[in-house]
């Protein structure tokens, strides 16, 4: 939304990462560079197999590139578990805790009082739509109510950057949009860092203030896509002309980007 | 997209290892029935060599039985049943330390688990027998070489099924973790062994299903109190009432602490029973 200013609070630095999985290697990632700054939505959107959850595995530390470095809030990180926060594909709540447990994982590990965690969790359920689930286990939820779970645990880190990896993915168009338009209160009012992978151009467009695209194995950023609309957009109609502008330019680009793999 | 690349074997050898798993199988079968049947004539000959045995000694009524207890009651709740559960118990319980610590060690290190797998096997082929009699010269005729049996006969299930336990948990979910800082230690803590508790109970309950059987082996060889010496008493003096009542009780016995296990489980967890609530019905029937 606004020009970039001050320093990245995240800089990805020509990362390039090659699988060799026996006698075959996948080129997962190819130069990938872009900087994150504070405060700003990014939506990340590629042909599937392009990398993106590779790219995350890489900033989270659980993956280590071939070439380039992430840098975190200045320092060349490389040491960088725990320094973001990071919610898979899979929600991947702990099936033997209840919600209430399961949000208040991060301070946990961080060794944070656990009390104080859970005292800041209740409050933030309702806002989460989790209301008088604390003490529910997670399979006894849905699938938006699993995500949004999964969603207050990320938050609860407490982390300045967060990346968020298909969080909607799996869940139908209606709840979807629902969750999109609570999502952008709730980015609102935290005003954390997000990079946000998706594989739908309506949503990688609604959420955005940028736009990256992914092209097919090996994954590189084709485009960039600036999506100047204003805030808060939760009121914005689905029709709008500049939305729809904006997700036609996308299209186009990403057609182009997985011509390759068709 | 991703395409497939198994390597085209040559249809020749993939022939001959069809019909290779096609003989072995085959032969595997025919041996199999070949001792069934073997088996089962063996049974008929020997039953039909019994005819004249008096079927009312080996079944005794279950009046004579019910007398047996009468009689002996007082003995067998003040003596023998508590000196049974007590061996039992202490038995079981050091199984359950000895196993679970088995797992974690076999768990953390490839090396422990080269180790220790085969010891974990081959302590269950010696004849435990052999060992409580060994065990009885060595430590004399008190509980202790009972309380051995019965953690020989237990440990083995726990460690078994609490290893694959702790070797199931979601790689996802500790890929998760460890991106969340979490040290060596808080992955283990808060996902692996929480993730093994239910393997854990299944393991502890084949070994509570063994424990009382395990003191009452021992006890038979030689003991001063207990359902065994009960045992081995009726039978040397051909009291089959007693000896059935013997059975009953340690079957009584062992199903109580099967219960009671169950009962455990159900409370530690809670989380396991609700999420399977509308599908499975698993062994926590009670
Ligand atoms: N651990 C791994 N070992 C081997 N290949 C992998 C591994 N992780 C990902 N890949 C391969 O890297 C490519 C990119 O995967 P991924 O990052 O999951 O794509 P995306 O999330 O964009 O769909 C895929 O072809 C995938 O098969
Ligand atoms: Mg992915």
């Amino acid at each position: 939304m606004s020009a970039p200013a001050g320093t990245p609070c995240l800089e990805v630095r020509g990362i390039s990462k090659t699988f060799r999985d026996g006698g075959q290697t996948v080129r997962a990632l190819e130069d990938v560079s872009f900087a994150a700054w504070p405060g700003e939505f990014i939506t990340i959107i590629g042909p599937s197999g392009s990398g993106k959850s590779t790219l995350f595995n890489v900033i989270t530390g659980l993956a280590e590139p071939d070439a380039g470095e992430i840098v975190l809030a200045c320092d060349v990180a490389r040491d960088r578990a725990g320094r973001v926060g990071y919610m898979p594909q899979r929600d991947l709540l702990l099936p033997w805790r209840t919600v209430l447990n399961n949000v208040i994982l991060g301070p946990e590990l961080d060794g944070r009082s656990r009390r104080e965690a859970r005292r800041r969790a209740r409050e933030l359920l309702p806002l989460f739509g989790l209301d008088g689930f604390a003490d529910a286990f997670p399979d006894a939820l849905s699938g938006g109510m699993r995500q949004r779970a999964a969603l207050l645990r990320t938050f609860l880190t407490d982390r300045e950057v967060l990346l968020l990896d298909e969080p909607f993915g799996a869940l139908d168009a209606l709840t979807r949009r629902e969750l999109q338009r609570w999502l952008l209160g709730v980015w609102e009012r935290f005003r954390k860092t997000i990079l946000f992978i998706t594989h739908d151009v309506e949503e990688a467009v609604y959420l955005a203030d940028r736009v990256l695209v992914f092209s097919a194995r090996p994954g590189r950023i084709v485009k960039e896509l600036r999506v100047d609309l204003p805030r808060p957009r939760q009121t914005i109609s689905l029709l709008s002309e500049d939305l729809r502008r904006l997700e036609a330019e996308l299209m186009i680009a990403l057609e182009a980007a997985s011509g390759g793999a068709r | 997209m991703g395409q497939a690349n198994a390597r085209p074997r040559r249809a020749s050898a993939r022939l001959l290892t069809d019909v290779a798993r096609a003989v072995i199988l085959t032969a595997v079968a025919v041996v199999v029935l070949a001792f069934f049947a073997s088996g089962v004539l063996q049974l008929a000959i020997e039953v039909r060599a019994q005819e004249n045995l008096a079927l009312d000694t080996i079944f005794p009524s279950v009046s004579a039985v019910r007398g047996a207890w009468e009689a002996h009651r007082d003995r067998l709740l003040e003596e023998h049943i508590p000196e049974t559960l007590w061996e039992t118990l202490a038995g079981l319980a050091m199984a359950t330390v000895l196993g679970v610590t088995i797992a974690a060690l076999m768990d953390f290190s490839r090396v422990l688990r080269w180790l220790l797998y085969p010891l974990l096997v081959v302590s269950q082929t010696i004849p435990i027998f052999a060992i409580a009699i060994l065990l009885i010269l060595i430590f004399g005729f008190g509980s202790g070489p009972k309380i051995t049996v019965v953690v020989l006969f237990c440990f083995f299930p726990v460690a078994l099924n609490t290893f694959s336990g702790l070797q199931s948990a979601d790689p996802e979910l500790l890929s998760l973790l460890r991106a969340m800082g979490a040290s060596a230690r808080q992955v283990w803590t808060k996902a692996r062994l929480p993730a093994a508790m239910p393997s854990f109970f299944a393991g502890l309950r084949i070994a509570a299903t063994y424990s009382v059987v395990g003191a009452i082996f021992g006890e038979y060889i030689t003991a001063q109190r207990g359902l065994g010496v009960f045992l081995k008493r009726s039978y040397s003096s051909f009291r089959l009432d007693q000896a059935y009542l013997a059975i009953l009780l340690t079957a009584a016995l062992s199903l109580l602490l099967v219960l009671l296990v169950n009962l455990v489980e159900r409370l530690a967890l809670r989380w396991y029973y609700t999420s399977r609530r509308a599908s499975w019905r698993g062994p926590g029937i009670y």
